[in-house]
């Protein structure tokens, strides 16, 4: 599929277990969860009751950036330029002699940018008046804000692109990066996504019943129309945090963070002696145009995307070591996503699923899933999913963990299943080759 | 820069063609209309009507009066998605009556969209709760209608395509984006079919935001013209169908334009001002004709930027002359947005399809409102008359918040 190898040369990683691999791992795989109640939302006024979500808490921000100017990012931009600086750190890039030669690019995946900045943008011009509307926060408004936050921070002059798709915007975005490279149009791309937890989000996300303990927990939901609040299929009590094939999940938490892979040519990486975490094999992308209201539909579209990344990648399902998956304790989700994979790869591939201890970060999602792959494909150790206590009887899946296990693994598969339709898969392979 | 292993001159198999147009603009919705009202110099431009202005010192506006979505639903409901996405099913559907019979699977046509804002009037419906104090009784249509890659989804729902589907929410230059983003899919086989396009809708928000600027124009949009006074916020959507030359021939489709190449780069340099020389322009327009093996003295006709702001039209031409050198007064330059103002992500999309329709026909749109040539934007702007003249090649550029620069070369297919 690509012209020439794509390889991983380094990662960036802000979360709230950790802003380095090695730690985020760690915590993993001590089966940390970093769900804690949220502070500073008007969670009464949205009739709200549960407040726990994956936040960052105490991000700094001038820990990874130094001195300069934060005033003018906002969060999501914020994740995104302390990313991009560890990434680029990882990676040797960001030495001005490495870098004098070539232009670096960015792709960034995210499901909404900044909704918050937005919407107090609004708010502010609808209180008190247009006047009194920042143009700061307008400039931030426009949804590839924090990739162009994150060019200017570091000087990133080559394709800069913004990919969305909801959860699935970070794998859409790797793969983007990695076709750019592989047929020739790029050296270097730092390619990944970025989510900040918004409040307008968590409300909107609570209103369909997708957020874990809101009253449903099925992102297939019911067609509603304003003023009605859905009620999904979901048990209406389930888990105190959501748990990724569980037998009694009920939706999701929210979670935030950034994280970016340094991708380049082979060629690149060779000429400065550099040492790959990994390669991008292939990806494939597909959709369900009943957006989740048929459960068979959306598998059938995970299915396509995962034959298509093996397609690309030129590998028989047989090769895949091990699953890094998207679930995130959505019933309808969970489900789909575990059956696709059982259909293509077989009920026995290990599946792991880091949403069980970083919630649903959306846009941030994929590259953190990716991460986590290369650290087992490294390290040997895969971390279990925190809180299994019983996979349900319709995940048809066999292998998965509650505890952290050895696994030696060579290849990947990173899956993501939207909540409205799109589908993703990539192959990676960890290493050297 | 590009290598040339990706250069279009290769096999049909990489060579990309545009089958389907399909607009939905101030000046008309469907591609016959649309296009010959632009060349006739026909403005969409009027005063706000969809929200109060009285607050704002200006009041006009590119909107779409009385845009009816329902002749373009067969499936969906057109009250349960947003503005933008009513308008992009709109354009999609008319792009896919323009192309005939695809002769291809569901699964094997995606869908990329590029917007600037994706639907801001579900974040002022959001606010609208919150200062009623609703807020408990938000429903989940917020959820569905309002992230921005509810639009390409819409539009895959609602025509039934399977295949790869990416929202591009690269601001300003988002349409350019998404068509060199399907031009990719298609080369790397991932789809045979890809419909590529825009979609923004009006809103108070941009509104506010570009009158905050101080960017918007008092009475008309003058693009390149010394007396203008800034640009008008505008609406609509357009999307191109594009497939490999050798499956738009065996099906027999008419082929309006190749896409012969793109170049992307960024600025970096600031969130809203363009770069001071015009540096990252430059580089794209350059990267887009080494992609498409062309030199700048193949372009016969350029799509500019051309918002009509006194900087933007300045920086511009001066981007232009770095790639054009003594040529630059000479290649027939002109902007639409004086006729529909800026479509904001729908912009470079409905631009695409200007170029595309120019390339076909060879009749190049005007910049309207021009009264007075200005030194610093020595362009020949095909001032208020549109022209008959031989295009083998068009160029489209735009330019976009966060420093995003695209460039697109379309060819006339030989």
């Amino acid at each position: 599929m690509y012209d020439r190898d794509v390889v991983i040369s380094g990662t960036g990683v802000v979360s709230p277990l950790g802003d380095d691999p090695a730690r985020l791992m760690r915590a993993l795989a001590m089966g940390s969860r970093a769900f804690a109640p949220v502070d500073g939302f008007d969670f009464e006024a949205a009739g709200l009751d549960g407040r726990d979500a994956a936040a960052i808490r105490d991000f700094q921000p001038q820990t990874y950036l130094g001195d300069g100017n934060l005033r003018p990012l906002d969060r999501t931009a914020r994740l995104t330029v302390s990313a991009a600086a560890l990434a680029l750190a990882s990676s040797g890039w960001d030495d001005e002699g490495v870098r004098s030669d070539h232009e670096l690019g960015l792709v960034l995946g995210t499901m909404f940018g900044s909704v918050h900045t937005i919407a107090a943008f609004d708010l502010r011009a609808q209180t008190a008046g247009p006047k009194y509307a920042k143009p700061l926060d307008f400039a931030n408004s426009v949804i590839n804000a924090a990739a162009g936050q994150a060019a200017i921070w570091h000087q990133l002059r080559g394709i800069n692109s913004t990919v969305a798709g909801g959860p699935t915007a970070g794998l859409k975005a790797i793969g983007t990066a990695a076709d750019t490279i592989g047929r020739g149009r790029a050296e270097v791309v730092l390619a990944g996504g970025a989510e900040e937890l918004a409040f307008e989000a968590w409300v909107g996300f609570a209103a369909c019943g997708w957020i874990a303990g809101s009253g449903a927990g099925s992102n297939t939901g019911v067609r509603s129309n304003n003023g009605t609040r859905d009620a999904g299929d979901g048990p209406q009590h389930g888990a105190p945090h959501p748990v990724p094939f569980a037998a009694d999940r009920n939706g999701f938490l929210l979670g935030e963070g950034a994280a970016l892979l340094v991708l380049e040519s082979d060629e690149t990486a060779a000429a400065r002696d550099t040492m790959p975490l990994g390669r991008i094999r292939g990806h494939g992308s597909a959709f369900d145009p009943s957006r989740g209201h048929d459960p068979e539909a959306s598998a059938d579209a995970l299915a396509r995307a995962i034959r298509a990344a093996l397609d690309g990648a030129e590998m028989n399902p047989a090769a895949i070591d091990l699953v890094s998956s998207s679930a995130s304790g959505s019933v309808a989700g969970d489900r789909a996503e575990a059956e696709a994979i059982a259909r293509v790869l077989g009920p026995e591939v290990p599946v792991i699923a880091i949403k069980a201890a970083l919630g649903e970060c959306l846009g941030a999602g994929g590259a953190l899933q990716t991460l986590a792959f290369l650290a087992v494909a490294a390290d040997g150790e895969a971390p279990g999913i925190a809180g299994l206590e019983r996979v349900a009887e319709d995940i048809p899946l066999t292998n998965v963990s509650r505890s952290r296990r050895r696994l030696e693994v060579r290849h990947g598969l990173i899956t993501s299943l939207g909540l409205d339709g799109n589908a993703e898969a990539l192959v990676v392979s960890g290493g050297i080759s | 820069m590009p290598s040339s292993a990706h250069s279009t001159s290769g096999s049909a198999s990489q060579r990309i063609g545009i089958t389907g147009i399909g607009l939905v603009t101030s000046v008309g919705t469907g591609r016959e209309i649309a296009w010959h009202r632009l060349l006739d110099g026909t403005s969409g431009i009027s005063p706000v009507r969809s929200f109060d202005t009285s607050a704002y010192s200006v009041n006009l506006g590119g909107e779409i009066h009385g845009f009816d979505p329902a002749p373009f639903f067969e499936h969906l409901e057109p009250a349960t998605v947003g503005r933008a996405s009513q308008m992009a099913v709109g354009a999609a559907r008319l792009a896919l009556r323009d192309a005939g019979d695809l002769q291809t699977a569901a699964e094997r046509c995606g869908v990329v969209m590029g917007t600037t804002s994706g639907e801001p009037r579900e974040v002022e419906l959001y606010n609208d709760e919150v200062m009623g104090g609703r807020l408990a009784q938000l429903g989940g249509g917020f959820m569905r209608r309002y992230p921005c890659h509810a639009i390409a989804g819409t539009v895959a729902a609602e025509l039934g395509l399977a295949g790869p589907n990416s929202m591009i929410p690269a601001a300003c230059a988002a349409g350019n984006y998404a068509i060199a983003h399907a031009v990719d899919q298609l080369r790397a086989g991932r789809a045979d079919i890809m419909l590529a396009g825009g979609a923004d809708a009006f809103s108070r928000i941009t509104y506010t935001g570009f009158a905050r600027l101080g960017a918007i124009a008092p009475e008309r949009c003058q693009p390149f013209d010394r007396g203008r006074k800034g640009m008008v916020p505008g609406e609509g959507a357009a999307v191109l169908v594009l497939e490999r030359l050798d499956h738009a021939q065996r099906r027999g489709a008419r082929v309006w334009a190749e896409v012969a190449g793109y170049g992307l780069s960024c600025d970096a340099h600031h969130m809203t001002a363009a770069h001071p020389e015009g540096d990252g322009a430059a580089r794209a327009m350059a990267d887009a004709l080494v992609d498409a093996g062309l030199s700048a003295d193949d372009v016969d006709y350029v799509s500019a930027h051309g918002t009509g702001t006194p900087t933007n039209d300045r920086l511009e031409s001066r981007a232009m002359a770095r790639v054009f050198g003594n040529r630059t007064c000479f290649v027939p330059t002109s902007s639409v947005k004086s006729m529909l103002g800026h479509t904001m992500g729908a912009a470079s999309a409905i631009e695409g399809a200007v170029c595309a329709l120019a390339v076909a026909e060879d009749r190049v749109p005007p910049t309207i409102h021009f009264e007075s040539a200005d030194p610093e934007c020595a362009l020949d702007c095909v001032p208020n008359v549109g022209r008959d003249m031989a295009v083998r090649v068009a160029m489209s550029n735009a330019y976009a918040f966060g420093g995003n620069n695209a460039s697109v070369i379309f060819r006339k297919v030989a």
